[in-house]
């Protein structure tokens, strides 16, 4: 008994020490403040966006510009069917497309992707080294550095002009390539695959029902990004036929019409805003652990 | 070592399927982007003429580069202004991301909520219509970018500077960043996240024996912390890289969008390519001198 008082008493001193420099309620208070504040600032021009579009022209027009509005209207909002009305095709024509496109072309990227991923994770081919490198190298490419040779490519394949220009050039994208890849290398055992090569799966019953559901967080986080950039995507001079324009295209045109248009130009944004913070909210649980293994790895 | 011989053993098997799948995207990578690559190559070394049905390629050496570097007024300084602004927002993006994921992993309520929060920006603040509304550099009325309407409207920063007494190049210095964060804040969104993977996979012993030996909070990031995450580090550095190289926002992406715009396709190419190869080349650079004094490779 005697002995176990001297040890917590001679143990005292140094626990104390370690409490002082433990958080105390200031710092809690401190730490909580500058993460609103930057949460504040990561949220400003969305409730930016939000104010401008329920401010009634008069306010639009103040320099400099209010942040809040002081009379909210939904008359730029009301407008947006008037607006609607003067496009060639019917609004839903439209929105037909943008989904159509998106859903279309982020699932065929995923499966892409995928696939070749699996491969130069897991197989030993000639020239898997090299094509690893041209990821990496083509990561740094911005698109617009090739969008002239890009666009002679798309005339010569007669692209131009159809559904695929917005499909089939985004199949090229490295991101997704490489985002699986690690992933894979982190979380797919060779065991697992030899052992299910064992019990005689082939190779599409390995992929689909071994390899997918394993890497699940690394592809809803890629649907997040496909989707977030095919939805918001303009194809520059490669569409012409309002049949097949998508959304953003007529944000646009609304966005052309000026100050008088700014309005309702930040109501349609706030409306087009919608479909991928709801991706996001669907697939938010798993983008932070897929985010994880694409960079830790042995 | 090991798992190169593990890898054979099962996939000596697999090497004909593996190209069977790689396939739809291999077809696709060489069509639209290597085959490009090469051809906007050509186009820098030659005078390219639009004609009827095509265009039309001289090849007449260096002397789109020569002109882009000596003739142009513009280009040099927009190349390194943009290099500028890459070295010195790189180390405050890393910094400023470490710090708020630090932040973001302690424990306390709406912990969640905040994640996310800062992750929203890498959702919204894509696409050029977003772009356009929000970060519009043009000083025409009507195109007044969010960003800079928020630091007119809520915080008048020069008025601020100018009551702190501060003056000439540090008050427009200050000025710059404080309107910056935005971007800034708004570039961190991926970093974020990725620096919290990296500190939720550092094993929780090391802090508790650290915690018995006594180690201050302090010693605790430089000595557990900061070391365990030097690999995730160099991972977030390198994407801050790519994303600060291909910023759609920046002003020589804009000036080559602009070029294409307006049809110029030989000298764009060739401002493309020397641009890709000096901010290449920083990276490269700045790798290297990781991998010198690190003793580590940068390995993907």
């Amino acid at each position: 008994m005697n002995i176990i008082q001297k040890l917590q008493s001679s143990n005292s001193p140094r626990r104390l020490a370690s409490r002082k420099y433990t958080r105390s309620k200031f710092g809690d208070i401190m730490m909580f403040l500058l993460l609103a504040l930057g949460g504040l600032f990561s949220m400003l021009p969305l409730i930016y966006a939000v104010c401008t579009s329920f401010k009634p022209l008069d306010e639009l027009l103040i320099f400099p510009p209010t942040f809040f509005v002081k009379r909210p209207t939904i008359g730029n909002y009301k407008v947006l069917p008037d607006l609607m009305a003067s496009l060639k095709v019917p609004i839903s024509r439209y929105i037909f497309n943008s989904l159509m496109v998106s859903v279309v072309s982020t699932v065929i990227y995923i499966v892409v992707a995928a696939m070749a991923a699996y491969v130069i994770a897991k197989a030993t081919f000639p020239g898997r080294k090299t094509i690893f490198w041209i990821i990496q190298f083509a990561l740094m490419f911005n698109a617009y550095t090739l969008a002239v040779p890009q666009y002679l490519i798309n005339s010569k394949l007669h692209l131009i002009d159809t559904y695929w220009i917005y499909i089939l050039p985004h199949m090229a994208s490295t991101l997704g390539v490489f985002l699986m890849k690690q992933y894979i290398d982190g979380y797919i055992p060779d065991a697992l695959l030899e052992a299910a090569k064992i019990d005689g799966a082939s190779h599409y019953r390995i992929f689909w029902q071994i390899v997918m559901p394993i890497v699940r967080p690394a592809w809803l986080t890629l649907t997040l990004f496909s989707f977030r950039d095919t939805w918001s995507a303009v194809p520059n001079g490669t569409v012409f036929s309002e049949e097949i324009k998508t959304l953003p295209q007529i944000v646009n045109q609304i966005t052309a019409g000026g100050l008088a248009r700014s309005g309702s130009a930040m109501a349609v944004t706030v409306i087009m805003m919608i479909p991928p913070i709801l991706v996001y909210l669907i697939s938010q649980s798993n983008v932070l652990e897929a985010m994880s293994s694409s960079g830790i790895k042995e | 070592m090991k798992r190169k011989k593990k890898n054979q053993g099962i996939t000596a098997l697999k090497s004909r399927y593996g190209r069977m799948f790689t396939l739809p995207w291999l077809i696709g990578m060489i069509i639209f982007f290597i085959i490009p690559l090469f051809e906007a190559v050509r186009f820098s070394f030659s005078e390219v003429t639009i004609v009827p049905g095509g265009i039309e390629k001289k090849f007449i050496g260096f002397a789109n580069y020569k002109e882009i570097l000596f003739s142009n007024p513009d280009y040099t300084d927009i190349v390194s202004s943009a290099i500028t602004a890459f070295l010195y927002q790189l180390p405050i993006i890393l910094l400023l991301s470490m710090v708020l994921a630090i932040l973001l992993n302690q424990k306390f309520l709406g912990r969640t909520f905040f994640r996310a929060l800062y992750f929203l920006p890498v959702i919204i603040a894509s696409g050029p219509v977003l772009s356009l509304l929000f970060f519009s550099s043009s000083s025409d009325l009507s195109n007044l970018g969010a960003s800079e309407s928020i630091s007119t409207s809520l915080i008048s920063v020069d008025e601020i500077v100018a009551d702190l007494g501060i003056s000439g190049g540090a008050a427009s210095y200050i000025t710059t960043m404080i309107s910056r964060i935005f971007d800034l804040i708004w570039n961190c969104g991926i970093q974020i996240v990725l620096f919290l993977a990296g500190l939720q996979s550092i094993p929780s012993t090391l802090y508790e024996a650290s915690r018995v030996e006594g180690a201050t909070k302090w010693e605790e990031f430089w000595f557990i912390t900061f070391p365990m995450l030097s690999e995730v580090t160099v991972l977030v550095g390198v994407f801050t890289m790519v994303q600060l190289i291909t910023n759609d926002r920046s002003r020589i992406i804009t000036l080559l969008y602009n070029n294409i715009n307006s049809a110029v396709y030989d000298t764009t190419s060739a401002m493309a390519w020397f641009y890709f190869l000096v901010s290449g080349g920083i990276m490269a650079f700045i790798l290297f001198c990781y991998s010198y004094f690190a003793g580590k490779r940068w390995k993907a």
